[in-house]
Parts: structure tokens; sequence; C-alpha cells
């Protein structure tokens, strides 16, 4: 507790201790010292912080100063000149007698101190005694600014200084006579403080000094005072109030008084006594210091105004003028309460005085001890009292609590006006410590007397300053605030005042109350406690040294920060009264938080911007049309229903879509359906050769098309293999058999004299066995082509063909095997070939049918019997006229049958090769003729389908299935009923065996009957002459005609054989025959006669008995040249054959045993080649004839 | 975005001028490039929001939009089959000020990006 108090008291002394260096040594010393001292006495974190914001406002206060004193130098330089030396004079005396005059206050103090708390602990706490203390200071201090005032008034100049000695002498004269025994004890202790007592005092003399100036001053403020009347009522307001306060005080103080000591109670009567008197006294005394105080206004306000003058700007004097226009309110409020109590003071120092006075300025000294000796006596006196009114007062403590709360924000305050005024003093002290008014000192005064109070808090009143600090930031804005307001009403500042000085008065009461009290404890205890402060305050003088300097860091970042915006802010706010106003509070708010006051800044350049925007929207609002938007909408998402999201979440789990569509522009549906197939089917029951079942369409349509082709392919192919096989064939058999036939020709030549060569076709065949030949027929355009009718047999054969006859087709080049085998049911009696090529075979039968049979079916439709080895087809005809045309048809056997011959205009027929290609070419159109035995002469045409039909033909019956050639019955002749008619009665029924046309003429038919005779008759036309030919001697003779043939190269001759064994050699156009020769063969009936096919006067008879005759009528003309009697097997038929041909000329004859075999004959050479004179010889018969 | 200092313009030049569909590829670009492949997490999207309102915001006032003022709206959302509705509705100069905005979608999140820009007379 002593230790922290001295501490503070220490602190508060700073001031004085700067003065006194100041006055002591150099300014530079000074600031060192001050430094260094600071940190070893002081442990207070405020001083620090209030030094460093001190010394910045220092600073520029003394540059104001300095300016303004400029001006003060001028105006009182002849005054300063002539009061200078007498002034120092004075100075030094009176700082003597203020010196003992303040030890004798001090006393005074203790002793009332001593007086009414003699129980009362040192507490910090104890307001009471504080505050009478205070009260006590007050009143002397205010007695003496009375004393001082009265004495300026009354005697300028010297008188002044003498009665103030007096008066402190006076005043001492009171207190040594108390306090003597006190000061004698204390008196050694005494001059160890007055070192700095003796600051204290230096100041107290300046603050004289300052009032004297102001007093002389105050005459010529005078004058100005008119001006100020309206302040004054001002004033007479506050004053009210301020009456009213310190009535208040009084009657607190009374309060207070009865509890303390009943020495006080005397005391308080007496003043209560007083009191009315006093009020009269103070209203005159009032009146005088407010004149006086205008005055200083006056000057205040005239250095304000020099200031505004200087380069610093309107702004910053006015905001000094506003802050130290406060400052002023306070001080004068202060000072009028000090004149107040100063009335109390003097009236009792009246009532000393006449025993004071007695005192010389010689017992100075002696007072000065005394008055040591009697401080000690009191002090120690004072600490019993404390710790008795302690006791007592302990259940107020709480409430002290607060006022000490209050108080120490007063005392912040308070600390600003103080750091002012040092600076001021400082100031002043330098540059005219001889001008100084008096009033200054005393306020000095006062203030020391503050700052000693203060020292003497406690521990607890340190830390209490330091929440002042906090306090002081919080009220720092407010200032601040109050200085916004009040800067654009500046006008009404008047009225607005009394209401700031109220609150300054409240506070400068109680700071007055502290003064009192802590003066007096600070100055007994001081020394004890500077000891025990060095040992005790070791550690912690570390720790605050540690929070100083964090501090010190702190002060300076937000000193430079400060420091940075200031000019920015000065050159902003220029043009604003506020902004002045803001400028003095950012410096007095350096105190305080200056986050705040940044914060405050910024608001109020937020505020500055926003008005004016706001004045330009307002301006640009005119101009601009704003509306509402059509609602848009940035975002609409529907929601997703239950499906969706499942499929969304499940649907693709497991798999993956992927499809590929090749020609992707052709999605048509039509494409992709498929085609309706449609087919015809027959059957036919029972199967027989051919399919038992067929399809017309498939053998028609497509599969024709195709089946065509491959045919087409396949017949050109056969058709070549055919040719090229029989051409092999022939050549290979022609090899073997010319091989054979030499050795044959050898052993036969023997028999046959006639004979160049021959050959023998292999008939040994099983179904050709034990038949015998009718019939051999060779192709009058394909020469070696022969067929061969074999008779049905008796015998039982292996194969069942016993009843049928077989007919062979030959190439007489190939023996070893007929080509076709053609098989019919009936005996077959006479045959014949197709006019062109032999592709067609015709056949007359017994039973009075014709059949033909086309040679190019295929043989897979035939029927087939395999025997032996050899797999033979039997061809069944493929027409057939049996019962179908049984009304066209012959009713009897047909003994011939014959194609009619197609160059009907007459004249000679072209090449035989050339004409069967003719017919080849231009298609088969030919008419057939067959003859019966009734002589019934039936015409056909032979037609060919343009298509087979397999499944057989219906209308045409007698068609065999797959057959093309059938028959139609042109007309029917019947060549009998004349010769009958004419001949019937001498011949039996006549009987037509024979049937010839005349290759000439087709037109021309002739009829070998059985009576002997050659009928002549035409198809159509006129009768053809001579009506039938007959034997030379005249007279009709049942013989039978077996063998009528054409010459192939005179077509007007033709040979007859008749069965009485005669042959006749006829032209055409005369009944009786041009030679005739009888008896030649012995009576044997002719079977076959023919003309050779390469001589024209060569002719071949066969009789009936088995004679075989070679007529040669070139050489002779009666009988025959070669006859030859075959005995050993019997011929039965015989046929010529021959080609006339160029290069290869053959000529032969074909020869038909009975026992079945065939051999060809090649006559010799004088037999085959012909010779001219053969015409010249058969002209010569002729003509010999008719 | 207070570029200048007063002017007697109160219509931005032509050139200028706020058009929607320059600041729309814009925001396309920023968000496409910024959320394509991302999947919504309720921790990141705070942070990826402002980020992507910053950096369409540079973006747009790089553009030399003279004297607008620019305010960029971020949301992005979770699409979890929920149906979403925005829009907004302004008091403004229709001739000077204008929005553009712009809708990403994703499997899992949607972002809507807004720019409305506002002429600073």
């Amino acid at each position: 507790m002593h230790s922290d108090k001295k501490l503070t008291k220490e602190d508060t002394w700073r001031p004085a201790d700067l003065r006194r260096y100041i006055r002591e040594e150099e300014r530079g010393d000074f600031r060192k010292r001050d430094e260094s001292e600071r940190k070893h006495h002081r442990g207070d974190s405020i001083e620090k912080r209030t030094r460093d914001q001190e010394k910045e406002y220092r600073r520029e206060k003394d540059n104001i100063r300095e300016r303004t004193d400029e001006n003060v130098k001028d105006r009182y330089s002849e005054r300063r000149k002539e009061g200078s030396r007498d002034r120092r004079e004075e100075r030094d005396k009176d700082r003597e007698k203020r010196r003992e005059r303040d030890r004798q206050g001090d006393v005074n103090k203790y002793v009332d101190d001593y007086r009414e708390n003699k129980d009362r602990r040192r507490d910090r706490e104890e307001r009471h005694d504080r505050e009478r203390d205070k009260e006590r200071s007050r009143d002397k201090e205010k007695e003496r600014v009375r004393d001082r005032e009265k004495y300026y008034e009354e005697e300028k100049g010297r008188r002044r200084e003498e009665r103030d000695k007096e008066r402190s002498r006076d005043k001492e004269k009171e207190r040594v006579r108390e306090k003597e025994k006190y000061y004698d004890e204390e008196k050694d202790r005494r001059r160890e403080e007055r070192d700095k007592e003796r600051s204290r005092d230096k100041e107290k003399e300046r603050a004289r000094e300052r009032e004297k100036y102001y007093d002389e001053e105050k005459d010529r403020r005078r004058e100005e005072r008119d001006k100020e009347r309206s302040r004054d009522k001002e004033r007479e307001r506050a004053r009210e109030r301020e009456k009213y306060y310190e009535e208040e005080k009084d009657r607190r103080r009374e309060e207070r008084d009865k509890e303390k000591s009943r020495d006080k109670e005397k005391e308080r009567v007496r003043e209560k006594e007083k009191y009315y008197e006093e009020e009269k006294d103070r209203r005159r005394e009032e009146r005088d210091k407010e004149r006086r105080r205008e005055e200083r206004d006056r000057e205040h306000r005239n250095e304000r105004e020099r200031r505004r003058n200087e380069p610093s700007g309107e702004e910053g004097r006015d905001r000094i003028e506003k802050y130290e226009r406060n400052q002023r309110d306070r001080h004068q409020e202060r000072e009028r309460h000090k004149d107040e109590y100063e009335v109390k003071r003097s009236e009792k120092e009246r009532r000393e005085r006449p025993a004071d006075r007695t005192h010389s300025e010689l017992n100075e000294e002696r007072d000065y001890r005394e008055e040591r000796r009697k401080d000690k006596d009191e002090r120690e006196r004072r600490h019993k009292d404390r710790r008795n009114y302690d006791d007592k007062q302990k259940p107020d403590s709480d409430s002290r609590e607060h006022q000490d709360l209050r108080k120490s924000s007063e005392e912040v305050l308070d600390h600003r006006s103080d750091r002012e005024r040092t600076e001021r003093d400082k100031y002043k002290d330098r540059r005219y410590q001889e001008e100084r008014d008096p009033e200054r000192n005393d306020r000095d005064k006062a203030k020391t007397k503050k700052s000693a109070s203060e020292t003497s808090h406690s521990h607890k009143t340190t830390i209490e300053t330091e929440d002042v600090v906090m306090v002081s930031g919080h009220q720092a804005p407010s200032l601040k605030y109050v200085g916004d307001t009040e800067a654009p009403i500046t006008s009404d500042q008047d009225a607005a005042e009394p209401e700031y000085e109220d609150d300054f008065e409240k506070l400068d009461y109680e700071e007055d109350f502290e003064e009192m009290d802590e003066s007096a404890n600070d100055s007994e205890e001081e020394r004890q406690l500077s000891e025990e402060k060095e040992e005790l305050s070791d550690k912690r003088r570390e720790e605050i040294k540690a929070i100083q300097r964090a501090m010190d860091e702190e002060n300076e970042r937000m000193g430079t920060a400060q420091s940075r915006q200031s000019p920015i802010r000065e050159e902003e706010d220029r043009p604003k009264w506020s902004r002045g106003s803001e400028k003095n509070q950012s410096k007095t708010s350096q105190r305080g938080k200056f986050i705040n006051f940044v914060a405050a800044k910024q608001r109020e350049i937020n505020k500055k911007v926003a008005t004016q925007q706001k004045k330009r929207s307002t301006e640009l609002l005119r101009l601009i049309d704003l509306d509402f938007s059509v609602t848009s909408s940035l975002l609409d998402l529907p929601p997703v229903n239950e499906y969706d999201m499942y499929i969304r979440n499940f649907g693709t789990a497991n798999t993956k879509q992927a499809y590929v569509q090749c020609n992707e522009d052709n999605a048509d549906r039509d494409i992709q359906t498929e085609e309706i197939e449609l087919c015809e089917k027959w059957t036919q029951h029972p199967p027989e050769h051919y399919g038992a079942c067929g399809d017309p369409n498939l053998t028609q349509d497509p599969q024709n098309r195709t089946v065509n082709e491959i045919n087409f392919d396949s017949k050109r192919l056969t058709a070549f293999l055919l040719s090229a096989s029989q051409v092999m064939v022939v050549l290979l058999e022609e090899d073997q058999a010319e091989r054979e036939s030499l050795r044959k020709l050898q052993s036969q030549t023997d028999t046959l004299s006639f004979s160049d060569g021959s050959l023998q076709l292999n008939t040994k065949l099983p179904f050709l066995y034990g038949r015998s030949i009718s019939l051999i027929h060779f192709s009058q355009v394909q020469r070696h082509t022969m067929m061969s009718v074999h008779k049905p047999t008796t015998k039982p054969s292996a194969v069942r063909l016993d009843s049928c006859t077989v007919i062979c087709i030959w190439n007489i080049w190939e023996p070893s095997k007929p080509q076709k085998i053609l098989v019919y049911e009936s005996e077959v009696l006479c045959c014949c070939f197709s006019p062109g090529k032999a592709i067609l075979v015709f056949a007359g039968t017994s039973v009075g049918s014709v059949v033909l049979w086309d040679l190019r079916e295929q043989a897979c439709n035939h029927y087939r019997i395999t025997i032996g080895e050899d797999e033979w087809t039997l061809r069944q005809p493929s027409f057939s006229t049996d019962a179908v045309m049984a009304g066209s048809g012959h009713l009897s056997s047909v003994t011939s049958v014959e194609v009619v011959p197609s160059a009907i205009a007459g004249g000679l027929r072209p090449e035989v090769p050339l004409l069967a290609s003719e017919e080849e070419s231009t298609g088969l159109s030919f008419q057939l003729a067959s003859l019966d035995e009734s002589g019934v002469l039936n015409f056909w045409v032979v037609v060919e389908l343009p298509k087979a039909n397999e499944s057989g033909s219906q209308t045409d019956l007698g068609l065999r299935p797959g057959g093309k050639v059938k028959l139609l019955h042109s007309s029917s002749l019947l060549t009998t009923e004349r010769v009958s008619q004419r001949e019937a009665t001498k011949t039996g029924p006549l009987q037509t065996l024979q049937l010839k046309f005349l290759p000439s003429d087709s037109n021309h038919f002739f009829i070998g009957t059985n009576m002997g005779i050659v009928s002549h008759g035409t198809s159509h036309g006129l009768r053809a002459l001579p009506k039938f030919y007959r034997f030379h001697e005249g007279g009709v003779r049942p013989v039978d005609v077996n063998s009528i043939s054409f010459s192939p190269f005179r077509q007007h001759l033709f040979l007859v054989g008749c069965g009485d064994g005669s042959i006749r050699l006829h032209v055409v156009s005369y009944e009786q025959p041009l030679t005739e020769w009888n008896n030649l063969t012995a009576g044997e009936p002719v079977v076959s006669v023919q003309w050779a096919q390469t001589r024209s006067t060569v002719f071949c008879v066969l009789d009936a008995a088995s004679n075989f005759h070679i007529w040669d009528l070139l050489k002779n003309e009666t009988e025959p040249v070669v006859t030859e009697r075959i005995n050993a097997d019997r011929v039965t038929a015989m046929a010529t054959f021959g080609d006339s041909g160029q290069q290869n000329t053959y000529s032969g004859v074909a020869l038909a045993h009975e026992s079945g075999k065939i051999e060809i004959q090649y006559f010799t050479k004088n037999l085959t080649v012909p010779s001219p004179a053969e015409d010249e010889k058969l002209e010569c018969l002729m003509k010999e004839a008719f | 975005m207070m570029q200048g200092s007063n002017t007697y313009l109160i219509r931005p030049n032509h050139q200028h001028k706020f058009k929607p569909a320059v600041v729309k590829e814009y925001i396309r670009e920023i968000v496409r490039d910024r959320l394509s492949g991302v999947r919504y997490n309720p921790e990141e999207v705070p942070e990826l929001c402002r980020s992507l309102a910053d950096s369409i915001k540079d973006k747009v006032k790089n553009a030399g939009l003279d004297r607008y003022k620019l305010v960029v709206q971020v949301v992005i959302g979770e699409q979890r089959g929920q149906g979403v509705k925005m829009s907004s509705r302004c008091l403004w100069d229709a001739d000077t000020d204008n929005y553009a905005e712009d809708v990403f979608m994703n499997e899992n999140m949607f972002c809507v990006a807004a720019v409305f820009g506002s002429y600073y007379y």
C-alpha cells in the first residue's frame, strides 16, 4: 500500500519536477532526466501513455504558443521591460514566502485532519477527510487568489508583495502556534523534502506570476468587458447553479461534519453563522472574479484570434478555442468555488490576522522550522485519527467505493487539464516568467496539490487510474460528439454551455476534496514509502516496465497510424467545419481508444460520400426511369416421377444398350416380308413309264427355262457327242468290217460274183432270234440308214415280244448293233422313212392302222429291257391310228404307205441333201398316203406339235404321252372302183398291192393290183392317161404286181415285177410296156425289183426261189448279166443302196436271209460306176419301142 | 466496381454495355470448365460456390464493362429428382441494366450462375 501510494505520488509530482528542472537545467537535459526519473520512480501506466500524448500535444501547443507569444511579446514588451527586474526580485522573495505559506497550508491541513480524524486510518477511501482537505486547500487557495486580487486591485505593484507576505505570515503564525512542536521534530526531514517542495513552490510562484500578469491585463480587459455582457448573463446563470451546488455541498459537508469530530462542529457552527455574511461578501467578490474571468476569457480569445490569423488555419484555432473554452469554463468554475471558499477562509483568517500580522519577515526561517515540526506532529496524530475513524467508517466504505470510481473518471479529465496547464506553464516559464499572471500560478498551485492528493491514492487508485484510461477512452468520443454537436451551433454554444459547466463543476468539487486529503497524506509518508518502495516493488516494477513497454509499442503504433492519417484528414476535411472540430478531437482522443476514432472517421467519410451520392442520386433519379424487370426464371427443374427415378437409378444397373442396324436409311417394312410361293402338283396312277407326278409350272416356267438352258447346252453336247460318237463308231466298225470283209469277201467272192465286198449286220440279238425279215428299206436321203422289219415269230423266245413286229434301224456303216429298235404289236406290212432326214418312221400294219415312230424321242421315255449285258430300248409308236380314227382309217390291212413327194409342181427335185435341209428347216410339213387292200387310199398330214405333253393329249388319243408328231387324216380315195367295175367280171376281186407316186409329180400315183396291171390315178384334178399299164400282150390276167420301182435317173420309167415271173419296163405316158421280160426267172414270182442307185441301166431282181439277178441293159437287153442262186440261206428280201456322190461312189444291195441275217453286198466297179452310154441306150430303147 | 469519378454520362457506351450473350458465354465457359465431372459434395460446395462466383466476377470485370456494378449469384444443388424453381426480379433501369444466367446440369447436380449488371451512373 505504501509503496504504491508513493509511486502514484511521485507520478503526480511530475509536472512540478519538470518545471523545476527546466529552470535549473537546459531543456534537453531535463528531458533525459525526466525520462530517467520517470522510469525510476513511476510504475504508473497512465503516466507513460499520457506522457507521450502530452508530449505531442505540448509540442503542438508550444508551436502555437510561440507564434502567439510573439504577438504577445510585442504587445507587452514595454511592460515587460519595466517590470521585469522588479518582478524578478519579487519572485525571489515570493518564492520563499510562498514556500512557507504552502508549508503552513499543509500544516493547516494536517492540523485539521488531526483534529477531525484522529482515529482515521490512512485509507485512501476515507472520503470525508479528503473532501475536507480539499475544501480546505481550496479555501486557502481562494483566499490567496482573492487576496491577490484585492492586492492587485488596490495597490498594484509593491504593496501586493507586502500584503502577501503579511498574509502568509499571518497564516503561518496561526498554524505555527498550533504545530510548533511538530515542526521542530520534523525539521530535518522537511529539509530533505525541501527539494521536492521547492519545485512545487517554484510552480506556485510561477502561477502567481502568471496571476500577476493576468491582473495587469485585467485593466485592459475590463475595457473589453462591455462586449462580453451577454456572456456574463450566462455566467450568472451558471453561477446560480453553482451556488446551488455549493449549498448542496455545504449540506453534505455539514452532514459529514456531524460524523466527524466535535471540533469541527464548532467551526461549522461558526461557519453557518457567518454564512449569510459570507454570501454577501461572496456576491461582491464573485462579481469581481467574474470580471477577471471574463478578462481572461477575452485574453484567451484574443490569443486565439491571433492564432487564427496564422497559417494553422481557422479550423485548428476554432478547435483550440472550443477546447480551451471548455477548459476555461471548467477552470473558472473551479476557481469560483475556490473563491467562495476563500471568502470563508479569508474571514477566518481575518479573525486571526490581527495576531498574525505581528509576525515579521525575519521570523521566516524559524517559522519554517516550526512548520516542519508541526507537520511531523500532525502526521502522527493523523495516523491515530485515521485508524479510529476507519473503524467508524467501515460500513460506509461501499458507498465510498462507488465514489472512487466516479472520482477516477474525473481525475482523468483533470489530468488533461493538468497537462495542458503544465505545458502552458513550461512554455511560459521559459519565456514570460516575469509576466506570468498570478492566476496561472494559482492554478498551478491547485494543480500541484491535486496531483499530490492523487499520489496519496493507494495501489487501488493506480488500478483505478488504469481503469480511468479506459473510461477516458470512452469519454473521448463522447467529448468528440459534444464537439460535433457544438460545431455547427457555435452561436448557440452559450446556451449549451451551462450544462457542461454543471458536469464539470461536480467533477471539480470532488477533485478538490480529494486534493486536500491526499496532499495531507503523502507528505508525511513520502519518505518512508520511498524506501520501502525500492525494496518491495522490484519485481513489480519489472512487471510494470514490461507492461509499459508493451504500451509504448502500442502507442507508437497508434501514433504512427494517427500521424499517417492526420495529414490526409486535414486535406480532406478542410472545407468542413466539423472537420476542424474532429481534428481537434482526434488529438484529444489520442488518449482514448484509437480504434473508435478510426471508425468514427471512417463513418464520417462514409457519411460524406453518402450525402454526395444521395445528392447525385436525387438529381439523377429525375432523369432515369426505374422499373421492375419481368420476373425472369433462372431455373425450372421439374420433379422426376418415381418410375423415371427408378429407371435412372436401377434401370441401367447391369445393362448396356448397344444396337447396330445396317442400311439404316432403308428401314422399309415391305422389304422385310417374304414372297408367297404357289405351285401346282399333279399325280397319276398307276405310274408307268413316266413320272408318277408332275408339276406343270415347274416344267414350264422357271424350271423349264433352266431345264431348257441346261438342255440346250446338253443338247448341243449330246448332239455333238452323238454325231461324233457315230462317226467314231462308224470308223471303228468300218475298220473292223473291212478286216472281216476282206476275209469274208475272199470267201464270199466265190459265191457272189457281183459283189465287191460285203458285211454282215449283227442281227444275232436275243429279241431278233428266230424272226425272218420281211422287208428292208433304205432312206432316200440318208442313204446309209436302213431299216429291217422282223416278222413276229411263232417260237417262244426269252423276250416276250413274240407277237410283236420288231423294226430295226441300222446304219450300214455301223453293223454291230441297230440304232433304234421299234416295236409294234401286230405285223407290219409296209414301212417308209420321212422324206427329209430319217427321223420318222411310218408303217402300215396288217390290222389296218398306220403308225409312226419319232426317232428323236428320248430313250428314257421308252421301255427298256436289259438282256445280258446290254440295255435295249424298245420304242412304242409315237402315234397310231389304231381305233382312234375308225371312221376315216383303214378297214383292211394296209399294203403300202408312201410319202407324197413335196415337189408338186413338177420339175426335177433338187439335190436331195438340199431337200433334206429344206425340210428340216421348214419343219415337218408333208403328206403321207396309205393304201389298204381294198383300194382305199388315205392321205395323212404329218403334224409336229410345238411341245410334247407328257401327260398325254386328251383330244389326240392316238398320240403317245410325250409324243410330238401326229397324223391328221386329210382325204381318202377309193382307187379300185372303176377297176373292179371293168375287170371284176374277168378277174376276182381287185386287190391293190403296191402304191407308188410319180417322183416328179405327186399328183400322180400308181397302184399295183393283183390283176397284173398298174393303175394310174391322180389325187386331184383331171384323170391322167393312160389309166393303167398292162402287159404287152393285152388281156387282164390275175397276176399280182409285187413290186414297182421308178428309176432314180429317168423318173418316167418304172419297173413292174409280177408274180408270174415277168418283168416289165414302162414309160409313164404309155399303156404298153417298153420292154417285157418273161420266163427269165423260170416261172418263179418276182419278190422285188429295184433299180441300182448309181447306174441308170442296171436293176436287181429277186425271185422267190432265192435267185438274185442283175440286169445291165447297156450290156444285155434280154438277159440279166448276173444271176446268183443263193441256196444255203434263202434270201427273203433285198434292197439296193448306193450314193452317186462325187468322191465316194458306192452301190450295193442288202440281202435279208431267211435265217434273219442281213448281208450288205457292195457291187463291183462295173456295176457301180455310171457311164454316159446308159442314157443313150435307154433313149434308144424307148425309140425302138415307140 | 466504382471505377470512375462523377461524370455526366447516364448511359453506358455501346461497347461497354452489359451484353447478356457475351457474359453468358463467360459463365458457361467457367462453369463448364470447373464443374464437368464434379460430384456433388455438400462440404465442398459452399467453397466451390464462392470461388466460382469470384472467378466469374473477375472474368466479367475484365470484360470492359465500364461503370457497372456486378452481382454474381451462384447456386449449386444436388439433383435427386426434386423440382427446383428459381426466379429473379429486379428494380432497375431496363435501358442500361441487365442480367445473364447459365445453367449447368450434371447427373447429380445442377448449378445456376447469374450475373446482374447494374450501371453506376
